[in-house]
Order: structure tokens, then sequence, then C-alpha cells
């Protein structure tokens, strides 16, 4: 009977795999035919130092694209990111602007980071673009080729690239397998919008029809957000097949864990009752769970080994659809999947996330509140999410 | 100010990282001015005999390639980061005993200097090639079972040649260097990527190697700060 389960639930977790991987590959064979240029705004919020920054930023000032600015903003002078900001702009004076200021209230420290560039940027296109992200110099070209009169917000697929450390390495796997695949499944069959904060393109007009960032300043998936509202205004949301890359080196395992505990969290809050499905798409951690509950024997063994193979085989596949290369950090993938497994409990435990140096409590929708709170203004955030919807 | 660190080790010694990668990593975060500074370890104790065997030494026999490629990388650096790349040793005098070793950066270097030379011969020559000499690691760090004490030790006899003494490497600060009121710089001592996130030193002057070694020499305009993420 254990048997039995075992292979119902291992065999369902890998035929989800099947159709992830299937929407990854009808997502990339995708083509756009708007030739539509117009001129956009690329605002940058920047705060402490990515992996390869000066590479990162160098590449959206070498776009192949007739006209756009760029705008890097910091909430103050002495964020280490400055100087590499300063020397972007003294190289590309032309297209770089910087913006200096924290008068913002928002609680969502990206948002506040975000507020004045907007203000100051000149073109009715503007685009959100994080620090950690490296693009071609085709990268807005076919980014726009997507965004059609009904389109409201495009976004794009990320890659994990370049980890060195074992961290960065578990980072990179996670994004080329769980996430990219996830994003691609909603996307493609369950015809849900996905934004993705790393790259998203709007016109001014439809983000301040949704209320601009008044909307999304209180809640850490400011992304999400802005997606569920252009969606909910009538426009598409746009999942772009132009991969960019999120660059991720020397990133250290508690960095790795911070980071996926936090979206964990963000999952839960937004999708409810749908965040217990998740695990079914980590058969790693479905065939170790149930060898766990029906005691260890050698048949159990020999199941569990046989879903790592499988599951190994298959992110490789992924991986190479993605036109990723890849060595023996491969073999990380178990672990990686059995880690995620874990950190999907931690949201049942605690609410409380660590982001950009600051600590918030987060409630339903990811509405935001400072960790030092008290417990009645959370309360009363609470409520007020409550009877807001 | 300008953003430096003066004391980094690539492949060519210990560390973990390749020349071109090292220079990457300073360039992507902004630095304006580093010095590479491998190690040149003595051979005439058991510990730098080690060095040699694993190679983790800088010898008299690859100093001119170490040498050209510093000068190539300096070039791709100031092209690209506008990072002023400044070729260097760690002279590595490596005993059992901690009161018999001693570090010094020799910054700005132009001929290479065997370690196991006198401290005097070392510091006549290096003045001679008009490089800079810095003490590094002068006294006691946190989880070191050896330390390199013998340059504070002896500070009375060899003080008047050096030009700086680290008053801050990696993760320690050693006040006895402000006590004294010793002509300071403060560096990573950088092996490893995470390193980067370490002491370094602030100069008030030009990005010129001849502004920056008075700058340090005569110890104006000079400050250390804590880097961070």
């Amino acid at each position: 009977m254990t048997l039995l389960i075992f292979l119902c639930l291992v065999s369902l977790s890998f035929l989800i795999y099947f159709f992830q991987v299937l929407a990854l590959r009808k997502k990339l064979k995708e083509r756009n035919f708007s030739i539509n240029l117009p001129a956009i705004s690329i605002i940058k919020p920047l705060k402490g130092l990515d992996d390869n920054l000066f590479d990162n930023l160098e590449s959206f000032c070498l776009q192949d694209y007739p006209e756009y600015e760029i705008i890097l903003s910091l909430e103050n002078q002495n964020d280490p990111a400055y100087r590499v900001a300063e020397k972007i702009r003294n190289k590309y004076s032309d297209k770089v602007k910087i913006v200096i200021d924290n008068s913002s209230k928002a609680l969502n420290p990206k948002v506040r980071n975000m507020v004045t560039a907007y203000r100051i940027s000149k073109y009715d296109y503007f685009l959100i673009s994080d620090s950690n992200v490296f693009v071609d110099s085709d990268y807005l070209r076919k980014t726009v080729s997507s965004m059609t009169e009904e389109v409201g917000l495009v976004t794009n697929l990320i890659v994990g690239t370049r980890g060195k450390s074992i961290g960065a390495i578990l980072e990179n796997l996670q994004l080329n397998s769980f996430i990219i695949l996830s994003v691609c499944l909603l996307d493609k069959f369950l015809k849900m919008p996905c934004s993705i904060g790393k790259s998203m393109l709007m016109r001014k007009k439809d983000f301040e029809d949704i209320g601009g960032f008044g909307a999304i300043s209180d809640v850490l998936a400011e992304d999400y957000q802005i997606g569920r509202l252009i969606h909910e205004k009538g426009k598409k949301v746009v999942l772009s097949n132009y991969l960019i890359k999120n660059i991720n080196e020397y990133w250290t395992i508690k960095r790795f864990l911070n980071r996926h505990t936090r979206w964990a969290k963000i999952r839960w809050k937004i999708g409810g009752v749908k965040y217990f499905t998740e695990p079914l798409v980590n058969p790693i951690f479905v065939s170790f769970f149930i060898s766990i509950l029906s005691g260890i024997s050698s048949l159990s063994a020999i199941l569990f080994l046989s879903s790592v193979s499988f599951k190994i085989m298959l992110d490789l596949l992924v991986i190479k659809m993605l036109k990723q290369k890849v060595g023996l950090e491969i073999m990380l993938i178990p672990l990686k999947d059995l880690i995620n497994g874990i950190i999907w409990f931690v949201p049942f435990f605690t609410s409380k996330v660590n982001w950009r140096g600051n600590k918030y409590v987060i409630s339903k929708n990811t509405v935001l509140a400072l960790a030092h709170e008290n417990s009645f203004m959370r309360n009363y955030l609470k409520l007020k999410t409550i009877f807001s919807h | 100010m300008l953003l430096c660190d003066f004391h980094i080790h690539t492949k060519y010694s210990d560390g973990s990282l390749e020349l071109r990668k090292v220079v990457d990593i300073f360039g992507q975060a902004g630095f304006d001015v580093i010095a590479i500074t491998d190690h040149v370890v003595n051979g005439d104790s058991m510990i730098g005999k080690l060095a040699y065997k694993f190679r983790f030494t800088v010898t008299e026999k690859n100093f001119n390639e170490y040498i050209e490629n510093l000068k190539y990388e300096a070039e791709r650096a100031w092209e690209k980061y506008e990072m002023l790349v400044i070729p260097g040793v760690e002279i590595s005098k490596n005993y059992l005993s901690s009161d018999k070793s001693a570090h010094l950066l020799i910054l700005d270097i132009k001929n290479f200097l065997p370690a196991c030379s006198s401290y005097e011969s070392i510091f006549l020559e290096a003045k001679k090639q008009n490089a800079l000499i810095v003490a590094c690691h002068p006294h006691h760090m946190k989880g070191e079972i050896r330390n390199t004490l013998y340059l504070w030790k002896n500070r009375h006899k060899y003080g008047k040649y050096i030009d700086a003494w680290e008053i801050a490497n990696r993760d320690d600060v050693f006040n006895v260097v402000s006590l004294k009121k010793y002509p300071y710089i403060a560096n990573s001592d950088f092996h490893k990527a995470r390193h980067l996130y370490s002491w370094k030193t602030l100069l008030n002057c030009e990005k010129d190697k001849e502004a920056i070694k008075k700058c340090i020499k005569h110890n104006k305009g000079v400050a250390i700060t804590l880097f961070r993420r």
C-alpha cells in the first residue's frame, strides 16, 4: 500500500514536472512581431554590491536601441554601489543619470528607492530593472517587441549563471529549474499573470491607472502586485521569452537560504491554499519524505535513488534548453531540492522577512509591517488587508 | 576619496583566484586603486621550503612573467574601470616562531627581491627601486596560531625604513599602530572572494602612482573604512 502511494505521488510529481518542461519549451518557441520602438526610461534601483555590478550596469548602456535613458537610483551616497554608479555615469554620461533620495515613506525599500527616479524620468515607457541582471545588446529591442496595444506589462524569464561558490551554484540551479519552470507553467497552462521584478516594462499611463507607487509602496511583492493590478484593469501581462541573466557568483549558503525562505513566505501569503500543491513539483523531496515515513528499506532507497537520477537527467535537459553550461555542479540538485523541501515548511512558523537590511512582518498579499512594530499595529494592518479585499 | 586596497593575493602565490578574476572583482566593485602583492617567501626555513614545494610563492624565475601579466592587467583595468593596479609583492619571512616572522609589502616593485636577504638589504633595495615599504599584520591577529611580530618588536631598529604600517588587516585592527602615531593603511589581505568585504584605505589624492605613494608616506589625507556589501 505504502509502495503504491509512493509510486502514485512520485509519478504525479514527475507528471507535473513534465508539463512544466513542456511549458518552458512552448515559451521558448514563441515569436513576437511588434516593430514599434518607443523611447524608454530604464530605472535601476541600487542597493549594495551585486556580483558583476559594473558589467551588469554597463550592459544596459550598450543596448542596440534608438532612444533610452538610464536612471540609477540610490538611497544614499554611502551605499557601496554609488562608486560603481558614478563610474558608469562618467563613462556613459549621455545616457546615465544618478538619483539619490531617501525622502519616500514607502515600506518596500525597492519602491522607496524608485519614486524620485520615476518622477524625473522623461519617456512615456519605463522599465524597472534590478541591478543584478546582465543583458545582451538586443534585450530592449526583443523585450519591447512583446509590447502591443493590449499589453500592459512585459516581464522576462531569468536564468542564473556563473556560480562559483556553493551558495551561488544552489541559487542558479534553483532559478534554472524550479523557478523558471513554475513561472512557465503558470503562464502557459494556468494562464495566470506572472510578473518578475527583475525586468518590468510598462507605459506610465497604465502604471498610473493602477495607482502608481501608492499601490505598491507597502507590499513586499511589488512585482506580483503590479502584474495583478494591470491584469485586473483588463490589460495583458506578457512573459517575454528573452532570457535575462542573473549573475550569482559568490553567494553564501546563508544568502541562498534567506532569499528562498523569503520567496516561500511570499508565495504562501499570495497563493494561500495553492501553496500546498508546491511540494508536488519537487519529486526528490516527495520521494525522500515518503521513504522516511514508510521506513528506510532497500526498496525505498532504490526508489529514492531512481527519483534522484531521473530528476537530475530532466534538470540537465532543462539547463540545456536554456543554453546554460553545466558541469559537476549538477550533482548538487538533490541537496538543493531537499533544502527547498525543508524551506517549504518555514512560512508556517514565521512571517518575518529580512530584505535589503530591513526586517518586516508580512501578512496576506505580502502587506508589510516593520518587525519592531507592536502587535497592535500588526493587527491593525492585518485588519486593513482583510477589509480592503 | 580614492577607495584602495594594497594587499591582494592571486594564484601566483596562495590566493584562490586568477589574477584577471581578482582584478575584475575589485573593478566590478568600484575600487580606484589596488596593489597585487603575491608572496615572495624565504626558502631558508621549513615553512618557506613547503611554500616553494606547493608553489605558494613568486620566484626569481617567474617574477618577470608576474610583472608582465600585472602590466597587462593594469592596462585593462585602467581602460575598463579607471582603476589603477600597482605591482607589488609581500616579502614573507616565515619561521616557526612568531617573534622571528615578518611580512612586508613592497609596493611599486620593479625588480625581484629575494626574501632570504637581510632586512637591511631588502629595505635598501626597495628604496633604490623607489618602492613603498609597508609592514603588514604587525601585531597579534585573532585566531592565528602564528603571527608576524618581528618588525613590531624591532620597530626601533627598522621603523625608519618602513613607510607605513597596516593598522587593520581584513577583520583585525591593530590599535598599537595608532598609539605610536605611525603612518597607516588598512587592507584586506585578499585571498578569497569573500575577503573583499574587509578594512580598506581611503586616500585624498590624485589617482596616480607617485601621488599615492606620497600620500601614504606623508600620511596626510588617509582614512580607513570597513567595506561592506
